[in-house]
């Protein structure tokens, strides 16, 4: 029914791709785990991240990939005054305030764009973003390979960064029990800050890596929040091996409907098993889910 | 708490009563009295504060009384529009049976998806509708069936703005009809009681997932109508303008900075957010970073909205 070329490649762009998903479902992740925070403004810090890239390369002729980085601290260093100022003072106000400030950041940041950027769709082309990588029989994008080499390589940098450091055992303290942890004398508050510039800056650098293999305009952060949803619903909260294999599912899934359905249809397939996830693994939900 | 709070309400709710009784009644007729002497730009007006202050109420009932924050406006608003063109264009069926149609349809879809948002508790509710908005239009977007990106046209001309103007007012009235019911009677305090505490409510034998369905379906119901109502309006539904974020925006922007769980809070809101958006007309992109600076500025600093700080100021004279 379908050319077995066609279907092999697709499926390996999945799985590449799926881990640019995790890179940017990791940073949503992290904020929902460590601070209980809905960051519905994920999608628009993604662009912002691909924003940052397209001006380091404009401005300083820097190719995206090496100003990797450089975008993921600058992100993350905006996003300290960010939270000082709309979520400290909401601190004590519960989730909902919360969720619905960072709402209202979305559309603040989304309609910047749009006021400072103009509508148009771009891209971070690079001379190398769209060549041929062959595998074997599978023939793929050399920015896919890139792309995903890179994400796994910071999807890891993070691991080690929760898990062998003192940052990260205060994070994984403020998230299973912030009181407990307040009691302990850690300024939880702190801890917070830092986990939501960690999310930002993850979701920068998956930003410049989507806006290399795809585009993106000031209104594509929605899609991308969604997709991170499904990531982490799938994957678990806080998880991270779950987030990537997740993320592989979910880019595999999105590009097998790609093929069978049509490419309009790739984003529709993936919010479908975002309800199928939902449906099946509610425990996984209510656990962080009730106030 | 839950029972003081109930005597409270019925004690407070004669004179409330009344006053429903007999001001709202004259103040929908006067807004109908006066429409023959309007001018167009004051009947243009009046349709969106009608249609924003419906939309307003659904939204509140779900998120003010009832917990259910939802970001899925959008989604039944435009798939009330669909239903409503599809049905006028191939039955035929009047106005108002359409109307009654498309918000049957937002609250036949609210009803199948129940069941997978409800078993997300709080906030994953908001992703839910959030992703339900999203998917929505990527099926219209897609679908052949309802004309893809280019939508569907509306096959009889749409009626003038007076007509309109009077439609909407009808509409505002069920609307308002049905919100009276239901916040005066035992099925806000249930709704109440779920949103508060929901173990507690199942404890002393509350049904939330009836209750919650109720609110949800109910809003939905009311949201598809108004739906309905634009697309009689603009003759043409797509899917970029109907099932737009901007509908979500607005209405959570609305109940935000009017009062949530308060009804005045819908009116000011309404009259607060359209006049915004006259006077920043020319600037759409502009006008809705404000309202994202006025929501956040508002849930911080006054989180009961405008009519909260109002009826502080005056308890506190």
């Amino acid at each position: 029914m379908f050319d077995a070329t066609v279907v092999t490649n697709s499926l390996a762009s999945g799985l590449l791709l799926g881990g640019m998903l995790a890179l940017t479902a990791l940073g949503l992740s992290i904020t929902l785990g460590a601070m209980r925070l809905v960051n519905l403004a994920h999608g628009e810090l993604l662009v912002g991240g691909a924003y940052l890239g397209y001006g380091l390369m404009r401005a300083a002729a820097i190719d995206p990939l090496i100003g990797l980085p450089l975008v993921g601290c600058t992100m993350g260093l905006l996003a300290l005054p960010l939270h000082r100022a709309v979520l400290t003072p909401l601190a004590d106000k519960g989730m909902e305030a919360q969720m619905l400030t960072m709402f209202g950041v979305a559309v603040v940041l989304n309609n910047l764009y749009l006021l400072g950027f103009s509508a148009d769709t771009r891209a971070l082309d690079t001379w190398y973003a769209a060549r041929a990588a062959h595998l074997g029989p599978v023939t793929v994008p050399v920015i896919y390979l890139l792309g995903f080499a890179v994400a796994l390589l910071i999807v890891g940098l993070c691991h080690l960064l929760l898990t062998r450091t003192r940052f990260g055992r205060e994070l994984r303290a403020a998230s299973s029990d912030a009181d407990a942890a307040r009691t302990l004398g850690m300024d939880v508050s702190r801890v917070h800050a830092l986990a939501f510039a960690l999310g930002a800056a993850c979701a920068a650098m998956g930003g410049v890596l989507i806006g290399m293999a795809f585009s993106f305009n000031p209104a594509s952060g929605g899609g991308h929040l969604l997709n991170s949803f499904t990531v982490v619903v799938l994957g678990g909260i806080g998880n991270i091996f779950g987030t990537l294999i997740a993320g592989l599912v979910l880019g595999v899934v999105q590009s097998l409907g790609a093929v069978v359905f049509g490419d309009g249809y790739r984003d529709l397939v993936g919010l479908l098993l975002f309800f199928i996830a939902l449906a099946l693994r509610p425990q996984r939900i209510a656990a962080t889910g009730s106030r | 708490m839950h029972s003081v709070a109930a005597i409270d309400m019925g004690r407070r709710s004669l004179s409330r009563v009344l006053m429903r009784v007999i001001a709202l009644p004259m103040a929908f007729g006067l807004f109908a009295m006066v429409s023959p002497w309007l001018p167009d730009y004051a009947l243009e007006i009046g349709f969106r504060v009608f249609l924003l202050i419906t939309l307003a109420e659904a939204w509140n009932l779900m998120a003010g009384y009832g917990g259910l924050v939802s970001l899925g406006t959008a989604a039944f608003f435009g798939i009330g529009a669909y239903a409503f063109t599809a049905s006028m264009n191939h039955t035929g069926a009047p106005i108002a049976l359409a109307l009654l149609l498309a918000g049957g349809s937002a609250a036949l879809v609210a009803l199948i998806v129940a069941p997978a948002v409800f078993r997300l508790r709080g906030l994953y509710f908001t992703v839910g509708t959030l992703a339900l908005a999203e998917a929505t239009r990527l099926f219209m977007v897609n679908s052949t069936a309802f004309g893809g990106a280019k939508g569907l046209l509306l096959a009889q001309d749409p009626p003038g703005p007076r007509e309109l103007y009077l439609i909407a007012l009808s509409l505002l009235a069920v609307a308002t009809l049905f919100m009276t019911l239901v916040t005066g009677t035992r099925f806000s305090i249930l709704l109440r009681a779920v949103r508060d505490d929901e173990d507690a409510a199942t404890q002393i034998g509350v049904r939330p997932f009836r209750v919650k369905l109720g609110a949800f379906s109910l809003a939905c119901f009311l949201t598809g109508m108004a739906g309905g109502l634009q697309g009689l309006k603009l003759g043409i539904v797509e899917p970029y303008g109907m099932l737009g974020l901007q509908w979500t925006i607005n209405v959570l922007a609305i109940v935000i900075i009017g009062g949530q769980g308060l009804r005045a809070g819908a009116v000011v809101g309404t009259v607060f957010v359209v006049a915004m958006g006259e006077l920043l007309a020319d600037w759409p992109a502009l006008h809705l970073a404000l309202s994202g600076v006025i929501l956040i500025a508002a849930i911080r600093f006054a989180p009961q909205g405008l009519v909260g700080l109002w009826l502080r100021a005056w308890s506190s004279k």
